[in-house]
Formats: C-alpha cells, sequence, structure tokens
C-alpha cells in the first residue's frame, strides 16, 4: 500500500507491506531531484555561498555555514576571528531553534488531532529571522558569512536588540510550550517530575502516554553527530555508550534504486541523527531519563526536540557574553581563493541532524561538490535484511495513519533530501 | 554669455597658448596676453581674472577640446582597431596643426601641479577626454578585442607614447612628420592592449 | 467579504518562499481574509492529492518553483496541474524567481525548465494565453510583504501597474540602491570597501548589484529590520531574470569601468560625475562611522 506523505517540505512516498496485520517493511521514496551539485561544478568557489542556502528553504542556514567551513577547509591556514565564529553560530542556532518551533506547531500538532497553532510558530520564529538578521541582512537566503569572516559589523545596539529577540522567544517559550521559567526546566532531569508541569508540549508527552504510544517508534538506539561547535560534539552514542572517535572518512553514500535520494551509513551502519542524537551525546539529563525509561522512542524524539530549543536559546545569551565586537569581524585571506587547489570537508548541525558538505577547487573553481543531509541519515532506505532507521521505527505498527507519525517525529525535510 | 564674448574668450586662450609655447608660462604675463590680442589689461580681468584662472580655463578648453573629437570616433560604429588608429590620427593632426595645444597639455598641465591643485584636482579639468579614453577602454574590452586590465596600465601606455612622440617632435628630434608615423603606432598601441 | 480562495502550488522550488511568507508579521489577519485551499506547510482544506486529482473551486493560483514538462507533483505534471487551475482563476501569481524566470533551478537536470512567462528575460508562448491574468513577484525568495500586499490588491480589486515582466511597478519600480545606509559612499565613488566594516559600498569591487536591480529590499526592510547591503553583502540581483549571475562577489570590469551601471544612467554621464567626485576626498567618508 503507497501512502503519499505530504507537507514535508515537499513529498515522499511511503510503500508499505503488511504481514498479520502489520507493517513488516516500508520503501521511502522521493520524486525528484533538483542536482544542486551538478549546478556547483565549474562555478567560482564563492557562489557556492549564495546558490546552497537555495537547497533549502526551511534549512538554508546550515547550509551557507557548511559551505564556509569547507570552502575554509581548502586553505591551509586561514584566520578567522572568534568574533565571526561566535557570530555563525549564534545565526545557526536560531535557525535550528525556528525550525523546531514550526516543526512542533505547524507538523507535529496536527498528528495529535490538534489543530495547527500557525500563530504560536510564526511569532518565535519570526523573532528568530530577525535576529538572522541582523547579522545577515534578511532570512531566508542570506549569504553574509565568506571564506574569513562575516561581512557584518554588528554594534552595541545590534546586541542590545538581539537580546530582546532572545528574551523574547524564551519568554514565549516558557509562556506556551513548559510552562515554568527556563531555569528550572533546563536543570528538570526526572522526565515523570516533568511531566507535572503544563504547557503545549506537557499535553503532546500526557497524549503519548495515556494512548498509550509510549513505546512507538523506536530505532537501532544508535546515534551519530558530526558538527563540533561551543554545543555540540563530535561523537556516536550506541545507546547510552558515547565515543568520540567517529571520522567523516567513514561516511558513505549510496544509491537507492527507487528513490532519488540517497542512503548514507557510517562504516556500513545507519544511524539516527538530529536533536535526540545530540541529546544522546552531550548527555541531556531530562532527555537521557527519558531515555531511560522509553528509549529511542517517538516521545524521546519529541521531547530532545523541544528540549534543545530551550537550550539552544539559553546557549546564545551565553555566547553573546563572549563576543568581543572589537574583534575583526573579516580577516582578509592571505591567499586568493581564486590560486586555492585542494579540497574541504565540513560538518555542521542543523535542525535536523548532522549535514556535510566536501567541495574539490582547481584555481578557485569547483571540480565537485557532495551535501549529505540529515534527512538522508534518518531516511536512509535499506533491504529487508538492514532497514534505515526511520523504516525500522515503523516496523509492527498496525496502521499508516501511526506510521506517518512516527515518520514526522524525525521532522523529514524533502527538499533537503533530495537536493 | 554672448556669443561674441565667448569668441573673444576662445581668442585669448588661443594668444595665451601661442604665448605660453613660444615664451614659457612662467615668463608669459597678463599684460602680455592683453596686448596681443589689443585689449587692455583691465578689461582682461573680465574675462579671467588671474593667470591661474586661465590656466585652468585653458586645460578644460583643450580637453573639451580633444573630448568631442574622441566622442565622435567612440560614436562610430567601427572597429577597436579602426577607433585606436583615429584617436592617434586626431592626437597627431592636433598637435600639428595646434602644437601649442599639446605642448600646454604636456609642458605646462603635467609639469606644474600646484597651479592646477585648487579647481583641477584629480582629473576633472581633462574630464572630457578622460571619459571618453575610459569608453574607448570599456567598449574595447566588452566586445572582445583588448584585454581587461588596470586603466592606469592601459592608459599611461597609450598616452605616454603620443606624448612621448609629441615631445620628441617638438624637440625637433623625429627625422619625419608625426602623420608618417600614424600607421606604426596604431598598429603597435593596438596589438599592445588587445588579446 | 468572500474569503479569496488560494492554490499554492510548488514547482522544482527550495521552499524558501513558502517559508518567506511565514514571516508576513500579520499572518492571521491574512489567514482571516484568505483561505488556502492548499499550500505546502500550513493546514489547508484539502490534501495535494485530492488538488491534482479534483477540480477544486479556486480564486487565485500561486505558482511557486521552476517549470517543466517532466516534473510532477504528486504523480501529475506540473504544466498539467496549471492547465486544470489556471483558466478558471481570477489570478495567477508566479511567487519567486524561479517561478517567474526560472531561476537558479532552470540549471538543475530537468528538462526545459523555465518561469510560467519567461525564460530568462525571453517571452514563453506556452502559456501565453495566461499572461494577462499573471502577476509576477519576483525574488529569491519573495519579500512576504510584497507578496501579501498584491494579494490583497487583488482581493481589493486594485488595478497594479506591472513592468515588462508583470512586476507590480509600486515595488519593482526601485532600485536596492534605493535607501541603502551606504549610498554616500557609492555618490561619491569612495571606492575601497572591505568586508566587516560598517562604511563603503560593494558597487566597486565586491558585485553588488543593487544600482540596477529592481527590488524595494532597502524601501521596504527584511524581517522589518535590515537588508543584506545595509549589513555589507552585495545584492547579487535575485529579482532580476538574470539570477543567478556568475562571480557574484566581483564587480565585472572592463579596464576599471564597471560593465553594468547605475539603471538608466549612461556611460558617458556615469563617467564624467565619477571623474568629478572621484577627484576630491571628504573626509569623513575617509574615516571610520563611529571613531572620533
Amino acid at each position: 500500500m503507497i501512502k503519499l506523505i505530504e507537507k514535508i517540505e515537499g513529498e515522499a512516498k511511503l510503500n508499505f507491506s503488511f504481514k498479520d496485520e502489520k507493517i513488516d517493511f516500508v520503501t521511502i521514496e522521493f520524486m525528484s531531484t533538483r542536482n544542486i551539485e551538478n549546478i556547483l561544478k565549474g562555478k567560482h568557489a564563492l557562489d557556492a555561498l549564495v546558490i546552497n542556502p537555495r537547497v533549502c528553504g526551511i534549512c538554508g542556514h546550515a547550509h551557507l555555514i557548511a559551505t564556509v567551513q569547507a570552502l575554509e577547509d581548502c586553505y591551509e591556514d586561514l584566520k578567522i576571528s572568534n568574533k565571526a565564529k561566535i557570530i555563525r553560530e549564534l545565526t545557526l542556532n536560531f535557525e535550528l531553534i525556528q525550525n523546531h518551533f514550526k516543526w512542533f506547531y505547524l507538523t507535529l500538532l496536527p498528528l495529535f488531532g490538534h489543530k495547527q497553532q500557525v500563530l504560536k510558530a510564526t511569532y518565535p520564529s519570526q523573532l528568530m529571522a530577525k535576529a538572522i538578521a541582523l547579522f545577515g541582512g534578511q532570512y531566508p537566503h542570506t549569504s553574509y558569512t565568506i571564506v574569513g569572516g562575516v561581512v557584518c559589523e554588528p554594534t552595541e545596539m545590534d546586541i542590545i536588540k538581539l537580546n530582546h529577540y532572545i528574551d523574547e522567544t524564551i519568554r514565549f517559550f516558557e509562556n506556551n510550550l513548559v510552562k515554568t521559567d527556563s531555569n528550572s526546566f533546563l536543570l528538570s532531569d526526572k522526565i515523570d517530575k516533568f511531566l507535572e508541569y503544563e504547557g503545549d508540549l506537557i499535553t503532546i508527552l500526557q497524549q503519548i502516554k495515556e494512548d498509550d504510544m509510549l513505546a512507538l517508534g523506536k530505532s537501532y538506539d544508535r546515534f551519530i553527530s558530526f558538527g563540533e561547535n561551543s554545543y555540540f560534539k563530535k561523537a556516536k552514542s550506541i545507546k547510552t555508550k558515547v565515543n568520540d572517535s567517529v571520522s567523516i572518512e567513514y561516511v558513505k553514500e549510496s544509491d537507492i534504486p527507487s528513490s532519488f535520494a540517497k542512503s548514507v551509513t557510517f562504516k556500513e551502519n545507519y544511524y539516527e541523527v538530529g536533536p535526540l542524537a545530540r541529546a544522546m551525546i552531550n548527555k541531556a539529563a531530562l532527555v537521557k531519563d527519558s531515555h531511560r525509561k522509553y528509549g529511542d522512542s517517538i516521545f524521546s524524539r519529541i521531547l530532545a526536540r523541544v528540549c534543545e530549543t530551550s537550550q539552544l536559546l539559553a546557549h546564545s545569551k551565553k555566547l553573546l557574553e563572549r563576543l568581543d565586537l572589537s574583534e575583526p569581524s573579516y580577516i582578509n585571506p592571505n591567499v586568493d581563493i581564486s590560486k586555492i587547489n585542494g579540497s574541504g570537508t565540513s560538518a555542521v548541525e542543523a535542525a535536523r541532524g548532522s549535514l556535510i558538505h566536501k567541495v574539490e577547487l582547481q584555481n578557485g573553481i569547483i571540480q565537485n561538490y557532495e551535501i549529505i543531509t540529515p534527512t538522508q541519515w534518518n531516511l536512509s532506505g535499506g533491504t529487508k535484511k538492514k532497514q534505515g532507521v526511520s523504516q525500522k521505527a515503523m516496523i509492527g505498527l498496525s496502521d499508516t495513519k501511526t506510521a506517518e507519525l512516527v515518520f514526522k517525529t524525525f521532522d523529514v525535510c524533502s527538499v533537503c533530501t533530495t537536493h | 554669455m554672448t556669443s561674441k564674448k565667448q569668441l573673444k574668450k576662445e581668442l585669448i586662450i588661443q594668444s595665451a597658448l601661442e604665448l605660453f609655447a613660444s615664451k614659457g608660462f612662467y615668463s608669459t604675463t597678463i599684460p602680455d596676453i592683453a596686448s596681443s590680442v589689443k585689449i587692455s589689461v583691465g578689461s582682461m580681468y573680465n574675462y579671467f581674472t588671474s593667470k591661474d584662472v586661465l590656466a585652468k580655463e585653458i586645460i578644460k578648453y583643450i580637453s573639451l577640446y580633444l573630448g568631442n573629437k574622441l566622442q565622435n570616433i567612440n560614436e562610430e560604429k567601427i572597429s577597436t582597431e579602426e577607433k585606436t588608429k583615429k584617436i592617434v590620427e586626431v592626437y597627431f593632426k592636433t598637435a600639428s596643426l595646434k602644437p601649442e595645444m599639446i605642448d600646454y597639455f604636456l609642458r605646462i598641465y603635467l609639469s606644474n601641479r600646484e597651479v592646477f591643485k585648487n579647481g583641477c584636482e584629480g582629473m576633472i579639468c581633462v574630464n572630457e577626454f578622460v571619459t571618453e579614453i575610459m569608453i574607448y577602454f570599456e567598449e574595447g574590452v566588452r566586445c572582445g578585442d583588448l584585454r581587461d586590465q588596470d586603466f592606469f596600465s592601459a592608459f599611461g601606455l597609450f598616452m605616454g607614447y603620443l606624448g612621448g612622440m609629441v615631445f620628441l617632435k617638438g624637440e625637433e628630434i623625429l627625422p619625419k612628420a608625426l602623420d608618417t608615423y600614424i600607421d606604426d603606432i596604431s598598429y603597435n598601441i593596438y596589438k599592445a592592449l588587445s588579446k | 467579504m468572500k474569503m479569496i480562495k488560494l492554490l499554492w502550488l510548488s514547482g522544482i522550488t527550495c521552499n524558501a518562499n513558502t517559508h518567506s511568507f511565514l514571516n508576513y508579521p500579520f499572518i492571521e489577519q491574512f489567514l482571516n481574509d484568505f483561505e488556502f485551499i492548499y499550500h505546502p506547510v500550513l493546514d489547508s482544506s484539502y490534501t495535494l492529492q485530492e488538488i491534482v486529482s479534483n477540480e477544486i473551486e479556486c480564486d487565485v493560483l500561486l505558482i511557486e518553483g521552476s517549470i517543466s514538462p517532466e516534473f510532477q507533483r504528486a504523480d501529475v505534471s506540473i504544466e498539467d496541474i496549471i492547465r486544470k487551475y489556471a483558466p478558471k482563476v481570477q489570478k495567477i501569481v508566479t511567487v519567486g524567481t524561479c517561478a517567474t524566470f526560472g531561476g537558479i533551478f532552470s540549471q538543475s537536470d530537468y528538462k526545459d525548465v523555465t518561469g510560467l512567462h519567461f525564460d530568462k528575460e525571453q517571452k514563453n508562448q506556452k502559456f501565453e494565453n495566461l499572461f494577462d491574468k499573471t502577476i509576477s513577484i519576483s525574488g529569491c525568495p519573495i519579500h512576504p510583504e510584497i507578496l501579501v500586499n498584491t494579494l490583497y490588491a487583488i482581493k481589493g480589486d486594485i488595478a497594479l501597474r506591472l513592468d515588462n515582466f508583470l512586476r507590480p511597478k509600486e515595488f519593482y519600480a526601485y532600485t536596492v540602491h534605493n535607501g541603502c545606509v551606504r549610498n554616500e559612499y557609492f555618490e561619491y565613488k569612495v571606492d575601497a570597501h572591505q568586508f566587516g566594516e560598517l562604511e563603503g559600498c560593494m558597487f566597486y569591487d565586491h558585485g553588488c548589484q543593487a544600482p540596477f536591480t529592481h527590488a524595494s529590499c532597502n524601501k521596504i526592510l527584511w524581517n522589518e529590520v535590515n537588508s543584506k547591503t545595509r549589513v555589507g553583502l552585495p545584492c547579487f540581483g535575485c529579482t532580476e531574470p538574470t539570477f543567478p549571475k556568475a562571480n557574484l562577489f566581483t564587480t565585472k570590469k572592463n579596464m576599471g569601468v564597471p560593465e553594468n551601471l547605475p539603471l538608466g544612467v549612461g556611460k558617458r554621464v556615469y563617467l564624467t560625475l565619477a571623474g568629478i567626485t572621484k577627484a576630491f576626498k571628504i573626509p569623513r567618508l575617509e574615516k571610520k562611522l563611529l571613531d572620533d
């Protein structure tokens, strides 16, 4: 039975096979590809900074940050100020935060029989878009970070404004998602106690409990994350065992016969990426407690995504304190990019998980470009014997509606997948 | 300004140019110029309030004169190679027919910068001429005839070459008439600037 | 007042117009005045499956993304979906540069990728019968206010004056240069620009296309706070049929003269003025804006 899954930044087809009235295999099909990697070939390296955000309208900023880092990785010793690094990290955080709000209020609520809450999605995400626009001029589709730093020169007044946007978003979170002050929320480490709060997140989590859905959506319990910054770590977590020896060289992409999307593995295995993976690697107390009780189920996955929103807001405030405006925003690279021959790789944590970019340059012209998106990880399509993460999470369910719910807890991004 | 006054003004400029060429810029006085056009020193000041003002007006006059000629060439639908030759022709023709004009540009404007520093900053007073040279270069590159490079490296090559030839002519070192060199020099310049 | 029914149809796209639209500040008001029979993110009256397999009543067709005869949505050719809905609607709006001119994805592997009526500057014959009912809102992405207010104009039956590419002049008669806070550096030809500074103009070296790009980015600010050129990022000309050009961070010059000059300004005029202003130094514009 084929079901068209809509409103995942595009569509995908899930082809379910049932056995004894339970799903026993699902193939995932994406019906198109834009082949951006081909568009990039032969282009001037810096043009990738304009083209790549256009991979995706909802997480294009992560593609920008991945692009600039991949290009910078082609240099032997390129200097970037701490200020530029912090600004890049901040704007990327803001994109993650706005993605998470949109996912919760636009995608998740209807799956639990609630009406979409458009204003609750757009109000905080517009604040975060404003925060990005302070540095980047606009959102979506800025190209404000370039090889050597960032183009903007924020002033003290910009920082005051920025603090207002962040504070207002925190207030929104506290008044809506989990009705408590963020400090006590961030200190929560017991999921049962946490469920005594009120708020839109709690409503959903309670509903999962009451509707007996706690065991839904479990997969391999195997997580990975490649993006590194002041908050995220590069590591993998097999159940709760965290190991930081992960290298991108073991990441492999392969074709899926029935789909335009490509599968991706680490050392031949499928891994889950995204907020739950990051929380497991960061040993976030509340998510870990939920994982201890309910495993890598939709409950933990939903909790992790919403928790991350609050954590990133708090972390952004801390990052801002470290921002020294007297440092240079941009340091002119000592070698012009038109003289650069070499290759570069980058990994950043996007809203939905690890995003990897690889570039090869010859005299500053792009010879080859590869993009591996987070959704590719989670939606890799394996065979019946060796299933992908989301495939496995849907096995054993008795109806396609629930399967769609499980599928969407990965926050699927079709446009990214069909780059 | 009435056309009569304008004519008079041009007459003064022409006389001044000739005097500067024969006597030198510093040795030529306002009374010298006044007497050469047969007007009183007093009425001379109705036209130009000082020798410095006159000096600047002259360079603007020359720039406009050459600029207009170059604009006509630029507006013709001909190849960059042909344009190059026509510009060289205009320049040499002017140097032969009005040697005092080119002489003024080379010997006075370029070597007495202190006279021109107020009111003739940068290339303002030769703007018409330089603008046309820029258009000639820009269109040459755009249509693929000329090699793209910095403006001044091309400008220096072009003007330095022509100026040098006129200088040699002025010093009576050049064995032949200027216009006999037009073909070779246009060829050399075009060769040097083209792709 | 009657709710206007909108169908938001996606072609080959990155969905940024969808998300830029969600940045419209008064979205609730908008959703009270308009009904989406389908939208790629917002809850809507019908599913995509229903849209492509039935004929649902609709007033305005919004098209996002470039169009190719090969491209399908829910197994139906995008061109067939357009052919089904276009004749019945009162207006068609091409949302974004891809839908208007083909945009970035005209370089994708699909066959014959174009905008609805234009393949870059070239007019298409294919949907010519729809030309008179189309309004183009170009931009990569669209500015939410420009899209929303155009829809309100349609709702209010206000006749919009359009340019040759069917873009409302009220938004596209301006250039991005209008209202840029770096204008003085342009006017007085202070041509030294370094990234990461409040000062300087990106037109001379860094590829800024603002003086010859039709858009209101510096008049109707982005996210209500800023614009690319204000922060120091060149305008990439994303509202124009030529988007994206190549070498976007470098100004194409011929012997030092910018190849693209401010809209409607002749080369002779430009160079004459440039020659004059360049001759002067303006100390205020030579020093840092906030220094003593």
